[in-house]
């Protein structure tokens, strides 16, 4: 076996055993919580019921699978978004402020403009939401670019800028005026300005995400802009010496990360929800993080982790009618499996993996025969 | 060096390694022990045992049960359903009026908003007879879903039905009664005569009508006491019930003016006033809250907090699942009780003869022969 198939095994190899290892030890939570001693073999039977339940729940019939894949959809935008970032060296905290202002502004394009058809409204609708992401994230790229400001502290400010924006207009010029309503919330966009459904409850967002994942991974890895991208993400000392513009490219990543989180949340207001209300829509951004950190940064690593993801909060649904123990489960779960993927040293250490190969510290090398003896069985 | 590390990273691993051993294998307890001597075998050995645990034979998942045993299933809107407040109610109310009828109860939380439509479809897919969603904001998706599923019952918590539909009970609540009550008791506990009310906005009914109710029960219990009722209408919407600031300043500069009792309601700005009140506390003045026990959600207040105008949310829901088991539910709106919350640390305050009379206000309410002539809305 060749290093490089290797390496890509074992880069495969550990998110799985960490989501095994994270359901094993939810699976002791959720015998914590249930009826213990009642059932056979010691209440064990309770968690195979949650996790069958779960699994039905997130798969089991054809209105449950159009669930999961609803909910994935804002999931891989904005996973994807996260590992743009992370690629060009940036750490996107701000994908929840991103998707807030882009559903926010896409809203208010789909229910001011009323004239137009949909093969230009629609559109229309949909990059006004990358474009205020892409702002909403670019200045944060700017600000690291210009001034230093670190990215992580300017998003996750920006974050609270974002929603504070949100419940400012909703509650304001952006607020539907009806009689009968006492919410924080758009009016309904025109019917010009939604995504149709591929079948009954299944918007058509699904094969624009299928497009846009395609389009992410042909740039990082198919194009110049792509490639100094991500040699500015490794190391952009070198990436500056070999003439790349760091400058631009930062800004550049932490633009298209933004932009492609506002499109999460123009396509969640196009396909879904048909307004932008304040309050709905909270957490994919956060989400989205543990997303692209599972999916190592890949596009298909991204598309996988988000199906995982969605169909755990689907399926959670039917777990909790089943059980009635509390869906709090579904997240220990998530951050068990960050937890690991984070620390992968757990994971190395409790399935006897050796270290990661391209690890350059001189004592990991010294230990690497005997790290290769014990995994290459 | 990195012997070492892995020694202790090994130790801090052990309880999570040792936890995985006793979910899958717990009558193999000897398995906790392997993974430190052989290497190669319990790693594999942790993963395995679940598919075999999954292969065992099934159990039925859902009890049937041969007689015709309602099903009442309960949706919270984004919350728990032990959040202390509306959510916490509704469920007590399921699960009484399920036990009633000898029917069952199960619950789904929201935790997302975009869940809505999905976590009452849960309980149309099991042939649920009865549905409770919680809250306003649930009001959209349990329309839409009455209408799609005709032979179930649902009961929309708070929800105003400005379109009745048949097998959809909007359980809402008359304020002006619970307000009145208020009103009243404020009356009757006041030592200088002079009583007052923090409200949010006279501009949305629910709060008027508190507002309105306890001008009225002031002056039907003490006709010469001194009334001050403050509506925050001079601002705006996004601003009316969420400013405690002015709340907690309103009430204190009612109480630098004597009065002893304050009612509040609307909001973050009505619990403002509860605030204002707690610093108060050593001159003797009381606070009244609102909507539900305030005594356990505004803890900050308890010292203070004589009593709530409550909307008794798990009666009204237990007697609409009791009507869907005789066959009187009917769809529209439905009003629910109102009453006061418990006095708790406070009881000594009020005397028995002010509970007698605060009792008869109630029943009289409740049976319409006493009447607040509070208007549905402002204007």
């Amino acid at each position: 076996m060749t290093q490089a198939v290797r390496a890509r095994l074992i880069g495969g190899l550990i998110p799985s055993l960490a989501i095994v290892t994270a359901l094993l030890i939810g699976g002791v939570i959720i015998w914590a919580s249930g009826p213990r001693i009642d059932g056979p073999w010691f209440g064990i039977w309770f968690v195979v019921e949650a996790y069958q339940a779960l699994i039905e729940g997130a798969f089991g019939s054809r209105a449950a699978t159009i669930d999961t894949v609803l909910r994935m959809v804002p999931y891989v935008f904005t996973g994807l978004a996260v590992m743009v970032g992370f690629r060009g060296g940036m750490f996107n905290i701000g994908a929840e402020g991103q998707l807030a202002v882009g559903a926010l502004a896409s809203a208010w394009v789909g229910f001011t403009v009323t004239s137009l058809p949909l093969v230009i409204h629609l559109p229309l609708v949909l990059l006004t939401g990358c474009l205020a992401g892409a702002i909403w994230g670019g200045i944060a790229g700017l600000l690291k670019a210009r001034t230093g400001a670190h990215e992580v502290i300017t998003t996750i400010m920006l974050n609270y800028v974002g929603g504070q924006l949100a419940a400012y207009l909703l509650n304001g010029v952006l607020r539907d005026r009806s009689p009968l309503n006492v919410i924080a919330q758009t009016p309904k966009v025109a019917e010009t300005a939604r995504l149709p459904d591929l079948v009954p409850g299944l918007h058509s967002g699904v094969i624009l995400v299928i497009g846009v994942a395609v389009l992410v991974w042909f740039v990082l890895w198919k194009t110049t802009t792509g490639f100094e991208l991500r040699m500015v993400g490794i190391n952009p000392d070198a990436a500056s010496y070999a003439g790349v513009n760091v400058v631009r490219r930062m800004t550049w990543a932490m633009g298209v990360s933004g932009m492609l989180a506002g499109l999460a949340g123009a396509v969640q207001v196009a396909g879904v929800n048909y307004r932008s209300t304040l309050g709905f829509n909270v957490g994919y951004g956060f989400d989205s993080i543990a997303i692209a950190l599972l999916g190592r940064n890949t596009v298909s690593g991204v598309v996988l982790s988000s199906i995982l993801f969605a169909a755990l909060r689907t399926g959670a649904t039917k777990l909790q009618f089943r059980t009635q123990i509390s869906t709090d489960i579904i997240s220990v779960i998530q951050a068990l499996v960050l937890l690991m993927i984070a620390a992968d040293q757990i994971i190395r250490w409790i399935y006897r993996i050796g270290p990661a190969q391209t690890e350059a510290d001189p004592v990991a090398a010294s230990t690497a025969p005997v790290a290769d003896s014990e995994s290459g069985r | 060096m990195r012997t070492r590390r892995n020694l202790l990273f090994g130790l801090a691993a052990l309880p999570i390694l040792a936890a995985c051993g006793g979910e899958a294998a717990p009558a193999a307890p000897a398995a906790k022990a392997e993974p430190t001597k052989a290497p190669a075998a319990p790693a594999p050995a942790a993963p395995t045992t679940a598919p075999a645990a999954a292969a065992a034979p099934t159990k039925a998942p859902e009890p049937t049960v041969a007689a015709k045993v309602l099903k009442v299933g309960l949706v919270t809107d984004v919350g728990k359903v032990d959040d202390k407040s509306f959510n916490e109610s509704a469920w007590n109310g399921a699960k009484a009026g399920a036990a009633a009828i000898k029917g069952e109860s199960k619950y789904v939380e929201t935790r997302d908003p975009n869940d809505y439509k999905k976590n009452i479809q849960q309980f149309v897919s099991e042939k649920y007879d009865v549905i409770v969603t919680v809250g306003f904001l649930l009001g959209d998706a349990t329309i839409e879903a009455a209408k799609a599923n005709p032979t179930i019952k649902f009961i929309g918590v708070d929800q105003f039905q400005e379109k009745p539909v048949e097998n959809l009970a909007g359980l809402i609540f008359e304020e002006d009664k619970a307000g009145f009550m208020v009103g009243v008791l404020s009356a009757l506990v006041s030592k200088s005569g002079k009583v007052g009310a923090v409200l949010a906005t006279d501009v949305v009914p629910p709060v008027w009508r508190f507002g309105e109710g306890f001008r009225a029960g002031v002056k039907f219990a003490k006709a010469d006491a001194d009334l001050q009722i403050v509506y925050h209408s001079d601002v705006g919407p996004e601003k009316t019930f969420d400013d405690p600031e002015w709340g907690k300043a309103t009430a204190l500069s009612m109480a630098d003016k004597g009065v002893d009792v304050i009612f509040g309601a609307g909001g973050k700005t009505g619990n403002g006033a509860l605030y204002g009140v707690a610093e108060r506390k050593d001159k003797g003045v009381l606070a009244i809250g609102v909507d539900t026990d305030q005594y356990l959600t505004v803890p900050e207040a308890k010292a203070v907090l004589l009593s709530s105008g409550m909307k008794i949310i798990d009666q009204g829901v237990s007697d609409l699942i009791k009507a869907v088991s005789d066959g009187k539910f009917k769809g529209g709106n439905v009003n629910g009780k109102v009453g006061l919350a418990p006095f708790h640390d406070l009881d000594s305050k009020v005397s028995a003869e002010i509970k007698t009379k605060l009792e008869t206000i109630r029943k009289d309410l409740d049976a319409g022969t006493l009447k607040t002539n509070v208007k549905p809305a402002k204007g």
